[in-house]
C-alpha cells in the first residue's frame, strides 16, 4: 500500500495532534514515531525519555498524569489511542483486553519476572502486557541513631510502639510511627502487608470475582492493624493529625523534623529522603515484620506496558523494553527497580535498589498490590473506594471506637463497595 | 458620535427607539450567517451534551431504566449530606459575600484610603481559585509550626499544639473552604455595589429628606427600592452560581481523608463519572443542572421585578456628600488588613526554599530564593505559562469575534424574543462543565480529537461565548439612539456599522475580553477534564503539584505567585471598564 493510501482519518488526526503539540510545546516533529503514554511525570518521566532515546526509532513519550484510565478512554472514543501505554494497574490490562482494545505482546527472551506477577497480565490465554518497573512495598524506614534495634516480628513492633508511645506521651519524645493517613494508598499498603502475611491464599482470592470481604482473614487483618494503630501516642500529633498528614510529610517527620522514629512505605521513599534528609546520616530499612517466624510478606507494585490494537511499531518497542539492557540509563541514574530478574544485580548503581532486587528474587512468594487489582471505583482514589474505607477505619480505631465495632463497620463497607464494583461480597 | 444633521435624517432615523429598531436589523441571510458560529458552538458543545446527559441519566447502555439511576444516586450513602452541603454553599456564602460587599462598599466610599481598600479587595478576585486554595491551605496547615491560623487558634484557645482546632479536619473543613471562597469573592461584590451606589441620584435622597424622611427612609426609599434590591439580587445570584466553582478549592485544599466531608455535588459528579458521563453520575449531574437553572430563573425574576433601573440623567460627578463616619472607615481599613494576611502568607512562603517551607514555618526560617530558582530553572512552569498564555489569548480573541457577530443581530430583538434569548444564554452560561464532560468528549472525538490543545480551546470558547454574547447584546441594545444613528450613517455595510458600534461599546468589549482571558488563565476544571498530554495549563500544573502539598509547598507558593501576576495586573488595570461594561448590560 502506498503511503498516500494509508492516510486514514486516524493518521490525519494523529498528525494534527502532533502538529498542535509541536506548536504548543515548541518541539520538533517529523518522522514516524511510536507514541507512548505513561503514568510518570517529573524526574521519572525524564528518566524514561532517556531510556527510549536509545531505541533505534523515534519515540514520543507523553505523560497522561495520574488518571491514565480516563485519558485512554477519551483517546479511544476519539480514535487516537497511543501505540503503547504504561499503566500502573494490572486490572486495567485485563479490562482493556476484554474490550478488544489491546494486541498481544511478545516479550524478549531476556524477560523473566517473579511468579505472581506474570499471571496478572494474561487474558484468554494471551499475554497482553509486560512489567517494566517494580516497587518494593514492604519496607520500614528509620534513622539508625533513632532506633538502635530493629523489631523482628509483629509482636516486637507492637511492644516497641507501646514503649515509645508511652515515652512520647510522658516527656514529648519522638512518636514511634509516622503515617501518611491522608493518602489512602498508604493505609491500603499496611493492610496488604498484614493480610499477605496472615493469609496468603485469601489475599489472592480477594483480587478475584468471588472475594469474601467479611471473612475471617480480612477481620483478623483489621484486628491486628487496630491493635497497633490504637496505641496511645503511636503517631505524632495523634490519629486526627495523622489523617491530615500526607505521605511525603510522614517521611519528613522521620528524616528531617525527627518527630517520629519509623515510617512504613515503598522503595520510592528514597527520593523523598534525598530531598529532605538532614545531616549525613542515611536512613536504613527493614522488612515489614511478620507475625510468624518467616521473613514476612513481600508486596510489590509495578507498571505495565501494553500495545493498542492498531498500533504501529508498538509490539517491537515493548519487546525491546523487556531486554535486559534497555533500562540501563535509568539503572545507572538510580531510583529504578526492575521486575526483570535476568538483570544482573551489579547493574544497579543504587545500593538500596540492589538489595531490594535481591530480595525480590528470594524464595518468598510475591504478592502484587491488592488495591491496584480491585475492580472499578473500589480500587480507590481520594475520598473513594478502599482508600476511603481504610481511612474511616483508621479514624475509628484512633478515636477510641472498640476494635470489634471498627472491624464490623469496615468489613461491611468493604463488602458493599465490592458488590457495587461488581465483584465479591 | 455624529452630531452633524444630515438631510433626510430626521424623517428616516429619528424614530429609531427600542420598539422600532427592526429597521436597523441586518437582512435575514446576514443574520443567520452572523449567528451561525455561536449557534454551532453552543449547539454542539453545550446543548447537545446537555441532552446526552439527560438521556444517559435515564438509560443504561441505551436501555430505558426510568428513574433507577436517580434512586440509586440519591440513596447512595452520603448523597444527602452532599446535597445539603451544596445548598448551604449556595445560600450561606452569597449572603455573607453580599453583606460584606455592601458594608465594604459603603465604608470605603469617598474616603482617601477607600481606593486602596478596594484595590486590596480586588486582588483576590483576580487570583486563580487554585492559588486561593494553595494560600488558605498554607494558612490552615494543621501543624502549628507551619500554619499561621492553627498557631493562632492554639494560642487563643489555650490548647497544646496537638489539640489545636484543625481547620482542615473533618469538622471544620467546610468552614475553611467557605472562608477562602468569601475572601476571593467579596471584592467583586464591592465593585458592583460601589457602581450601584454611584449611580443613585443624590437628589432622590434629598427629596426623601425634604418630605421629612429619616435615615431609615432614605435607605429604604432612596437606595433600596430604586437600585439596591436589584443589585443585591444580582450579587447574590452571581455568587450563588459561582459557588459551583468550589470544585477547584476542594481539590486543592482538602487532604484525601476529609474530601468526603467537604464534598459538594460538583465533586461528587466528578468522582462518580470522571471523564465519562453515565448512570448515577449523569443522574446527579441532572439534579445539579436543574437546581442551577432554577436558581438562575429565580434570580432573573428578581432582577426583572426591579427593572428598569432609573435612568441617570447626568453622571453624578464627585459627590459633595460627606465621607462615612470614622468608625466605619477604620473598620474598612481593618478589613483590608485582614484581607492582606493570606497574600502575605503566600508571598512569604514562596520566599523560602523547598526544604524550609516544608519543615518549618515561614516566620522561623531565613528567606531564600530556592523555590523560585527550582521553578524557573526547570522548563515545566515556563511551558505551562507559555501554553496558558497562548490558550487564553486565542480563546479570548475567538470568543470576542464570535460573540460580537452574534450579539449584533440579537441586540435588535425586542419583547418576548429578546427575553427568551436572554434566558437561554443565561442558562448556557451556568451549565456546570462537569455535568457535560462525557458528551463533550464524544463531540470532540468526532470533530477533531479529545485530549488535544485545540479541543481544550474549543471547549473554552463554547463555555465563554454565552456570557460574552449576553453582555455585548445588552450593551449594544443600551446604546443611545444618536450613536446607533451615527454608526448606521457611517458604516456602509453591516460590518462597518458593527465596527463603529463596537467602538462605542469599548467598556463592554474590554470587560468581556478581560473576563474571558482571566477565566481561561485561572481555569482548573476544564483543563482537568479536557486537556491532553501535550501541554498542561498552569492551573492544572499547580493542582498536580498540590498532591504532595507539604513537601511541595515552597514550589507551590512560588508557582502560585508567578501564575497570579498577569490576571491581577489585568483586573486592576481594567477595573473601571469592567464595572462600566458589566453594569451597562451584563447583569440584566
Amino acid at each position: 500500500m502506498t503511503p498516500a493510501g494509508r492516510l486514514s482519518r486516524r493518521t490525519l488526526l494523529r498528525a494534527a495532534a502532533a502538529g498542535a503539540a509541536a506548536t504548543a510545546a515548541g518541539c520538533a516533529g517529523g518522522g514516524p514515531s511510536v507514541q507512548v503514554a505513561v503514568v510518570w511525570s517529573g524526574s521519572e518521566l525524564d528518566r524514561f525519555r532517556e531510556v527510549v532515546a536509545t531505541y533505534p526509532d523515534p519515540v514520543r513519550v507523553v505523560s497522561a498524569g495520574n488518571d491514565i484510565d480516563a485519558f485512554l478512554r477519551a483517546r479511544h472514543l476519539a480514535g487516537t489511542s497511543p501505540d503503547v501505554a504504561i499503566l500502573s494497574r494490572p486490572g486495567l490490562v485485563t479490562e482493556y483486553a476484554a474490550r478488544g482494545w489491546l494486541r498481544p505482546v511478545r516479550p524478549s527472551t531476556e524477560y523473566a519476572v517473579p511468579i505472581g506477577l506474570s499471571d496478572l497480565l494474561l487474558a484468554g490465554g494471551q499475554r497482553y502486557g509486560v512489567w517494566v518497573k517494580a516497587a518494593h512495598k514492604s519496607l520500614v524506614w528509620h534513622l539508625p541513631s533513632m532506633l538502635p534495634e530493629q523489631p523482628t516480628s509483629w509482636d516486637e513492633l507492637v511492644s516497641l510502639t507501646r514503649r515509645l508511645g508511652a515515652l512520647a506521651r510522658r516527656d514529648g519524645g519522638p512518636a514511634p510511627l509516622a503515617i501518611g493517613a491522608a493518602d489512602g494508598w498508604v493505609l491500603t499498603d499496611w493492610f496488604e502487608n498484614v493480610l499477605a502475611d496472615l493469609a496468603p491464599t485469601a489475599y489472592d482470592a480477594l483480587a478475584g470475582p468471588d472475594a469474601d470481604w467479611q471473612g475471617r482473614p480480612v477481620r483478623d487483618t483489621l484486628d491486628r492493624l487496630a491493635e497497633l494503630w490504637s496505641i496511645d501516642g503511636a503517631f505524632p500529633g495523634g490519629g486526627r493529625r495523622a489523617l491530615l498528614t500526607q505521605y511525603e510529610e510522614s517521611v519528613i517527620q522521620v528524616v528531617r523534623s525527627r518527630r517520629a522514629v519509623m515510617v512504613f512505605e515503598a522503595d520510592f521513599t528514597a527520593e523523598v529522603v534525598g530531598r529532605f534528609r538532614r545531616g549525613p546520616e542515611e536512613p536504613v530499612t527493614f522488612r515489614f515484620p511478620s507475625a510468624g517466624t518467616g521473613g514476612g510478606a513481600l508486596i510489590v507494585g509495578g507498571d505495565v506496558a501494553v500495545v493498542f490494537a492498531d498500533a504501529r511499531g508498538g509490539v517491537e518497542l515493548v519487546e525491546w523494553l523487556t531486554r535486559a539492557d534497555s533500562f540501563r540509563p535509568w539503572l545507572r541514574a538510580g531510583g529504578y527497580l526492575s521486575p526483570n530478574t535476568t538483570i544482573a544485580l551489579t547493574d544497579y548503581a543504587d545500593p538500596v535498589r540492589r538489595q531490594l532486587a535481591r530480595e525480590m528474587r528470594g524464595p518468598d512468594t510475591l504478592h502484587f498490590d491488592l488495591s491496584d487489582q480491585l475492580p472499578g471505583a473500589f480500587t480507590g482514589s481520594d475520598g473513594v473506594g478502599i482508600w476511603r474505607i481504610m481511612q474511616d477505619f483508621f479514624a475509628d480505631v484512633t478515636d477510641g471506637v472498640s476494635a470489634a465495632e471498627a472491624v464490623r463497620r469496615a468489613t461491611g463497607q468493604l463488602a458493599a463497595a465490592a458488590r457495587d464494583a461488581g465483584g465479591g461480597r | 458620535m455624529n452630531e452633524v444633521k444630515v438631510l433626510g435624517e430626521l424623517t428616516v432615523l429619528d424614530d429609531v427607539g427600542p420598539p422600532r429598531r427592526g429597521r436597523a436589523y441586518p437582512a435575514a441571510g446576514a443574520t443567520s450567517a452572523l449567528l451561525l458560529p455561536a449557534a454551532l458552538l453552543l449547539g454542539a458543545l453545550v446543548l447537545w451534551p446537555v441532552l446526552r446527559t439527560l438521556h444517559a441519566s435515564v438509560t443504561s447502555d441505551g436501555r430505558w431504566v426510568g428513574a433507577e439511576h436517580f434512586r440509586a444516586a440519591l440513596a447512595a450513602p452520603g448523597t444527602g449530606a452532599v446535597v445539603g452541603r451544596t445548598v448551604l454553599w449556595a445560600v450561606l456564602v452569597p449572603a455573607v459575600v453580599t453583606a460584606l460587599g455592601y458594608l465594604f462598599a459603603v465604608a470605603s466610599r469617598r474616603s482617601e484610603e477607600g481606593g486602596l481598600v478596594r484595590l486590596i479587595l480586588l486582588v483576590p478576585v483576580a487570583l486563580p481559585l487554585v492559588v486561593t486554595g494553595v494560600t488558605f491551605r498554607l494558612m490552615y496547615d494543621p501543624d502549628p509550626t507551619r500554619g499561621l491560623a492553627t498557631l493562632l487558634a492554639a494560642r487563643l484557645t489555650g490548647r497544646s499544639a496537638d489539640d489545636a482546632p484543625q481547620l482542615l479536619g473533618p469538622g471544620l473543613v467546610t468552614v475553611a473552604l467557605m472562608s477562602a471562597f468569601v475572601w476571593a469573592w467579596v471584592g467583586l461584590a464591592v465593585l458592583v455595589f460601589r457602581a450601584a451606589l454611584d449611580r443613585l441620584p443624590p437628589s432622590l435622597a434629598d427629596a426623601v429628606r425634604a418630605y421629612g424622611g429619616g435615615r431609615r427612609h432614605v435607605l429604604w426609599d432612596a437606595q433600596w427600592r430604586p437600585l439596591l434590591l436589584r443589585t443585591v439580587a444580582v450579587v447574590f445570584a452571581l455568587v450563588a452560581l459561582g459557588t459551583s466553582r468550589t470544585f477547584d478549592l476542594i481539590l486543592v485544599m482538602t487532604p484525601g481523608s476529609v474530601r468526603d466531608d467537604a464534598a459538594v455535588l460538583a465533586l461528587r459528579v466528578w468522582q462518580t463519572s470522571g471523564g465519562t458521563t453515565t448512570g448515577q453520575g449523569a443522574a446527579l449531574g441532572v439534579v445539579w443542572l436543574v437546581a442551577v437553572v432554577a436558581g438562575m430563573l429565580v434570580a432573573a425574576f428578581f432582577v426583572r421585578q426591579a427593572w428598569p433601573p432609573p435612568r441617570v440623567e447626568a453622571t453624578p460627578g464627585p459627590a459633595p456628600t460627606t465621607p462615612p463616619r470614622r468608625l466605619f472607615r477604620l473598620l474598612a481599613a481593618g478589613g483590608a488588613v485582614v484581607w492582606l494576611i493570606p497574600l502575605v502568607v503566600l508571598v512569604a512562603t514562596s520566599a523560602h526554599g523547598q526544604v524550609d517551607a516544608a519543615a518549618r514555618g515561614w516566620w522561623s526560617a531565613p528567606p531564600g530564593t530556592g523555590s523560585y530558582a527550582a521553578l524557573l530553572g526547570g522548563d515545566e512552569l515556563w511551558r505551562a505559562l507559555g501554553f496558558t498564555l497562548l490558550l487564553a489569548t486565542v480563546v479570548t480573541a475567538t470568543v470576542l469575534v464570535v460573540a460580537l457577530l452574534a450579539a449584533y443581530p440579537l441586540a435588535w430583538l425586542t419583547g418576548p424574543a429578546a427575553q427568551a434569548t436572554g434566558l437561554l444564554l443565561m442558562a448556557a452560561t451556568v451549565v456546570p462543565v462537569q455535568v457535560i464532560a462525557g458528551p463533550v468528549n464524544e463531540v470532540l472525538g468526532v470533530v477533531l480529537s479529545s485530549g488535544t490543545a485545540r479541543g481544550l480551546a474549543l471547549v473554552h470558547v463554547a463555555l465563554g461565548v454565552p456570557f460574552a454574547v449576553l453582555v455585548l447584546r445588552n450593551a449594544f441594545a443600551d446604546l443611545p439612539a444618536e450613536q446607533v444613528r451615527g454608526a448606521r450613517l457611517g458604516g456602509r455595510r453591516w460590518w462597518g456599522t458593527l465596527h463603529r458600534l463596537a467602538r462605542h461599546n469599548l467598556p463592554a468589549v474590554v470587560a468581556v475580553s478581560v473576563l474571558e482571558f482571566v477565566q481561561v488563565w485561572n481555569d482548573l476544571a476544564v483543563g482537568l477534564l479536557f486537556s491532553g498530554p501535550e501541554a498542561t495549563p498552569v492551573g492544572l500544573f499547580l493542582a498536580g503539584q498540590s498532591r504532595g502539598f507539604v513537601s511541595n509547598s515552597g514550589v507551590l507558593a512560588a508557582g502560585s505567585v508567578l501564575a497570579s501576576v498577569l490576571p491581577v495586573v489585568l483586573m486592576v488595570l481594567a477595573r473601571r471598564q469592567l464595572v462600566a461594561g458589566l453594569v451597562s448590560g451584563g447583569v440584566r
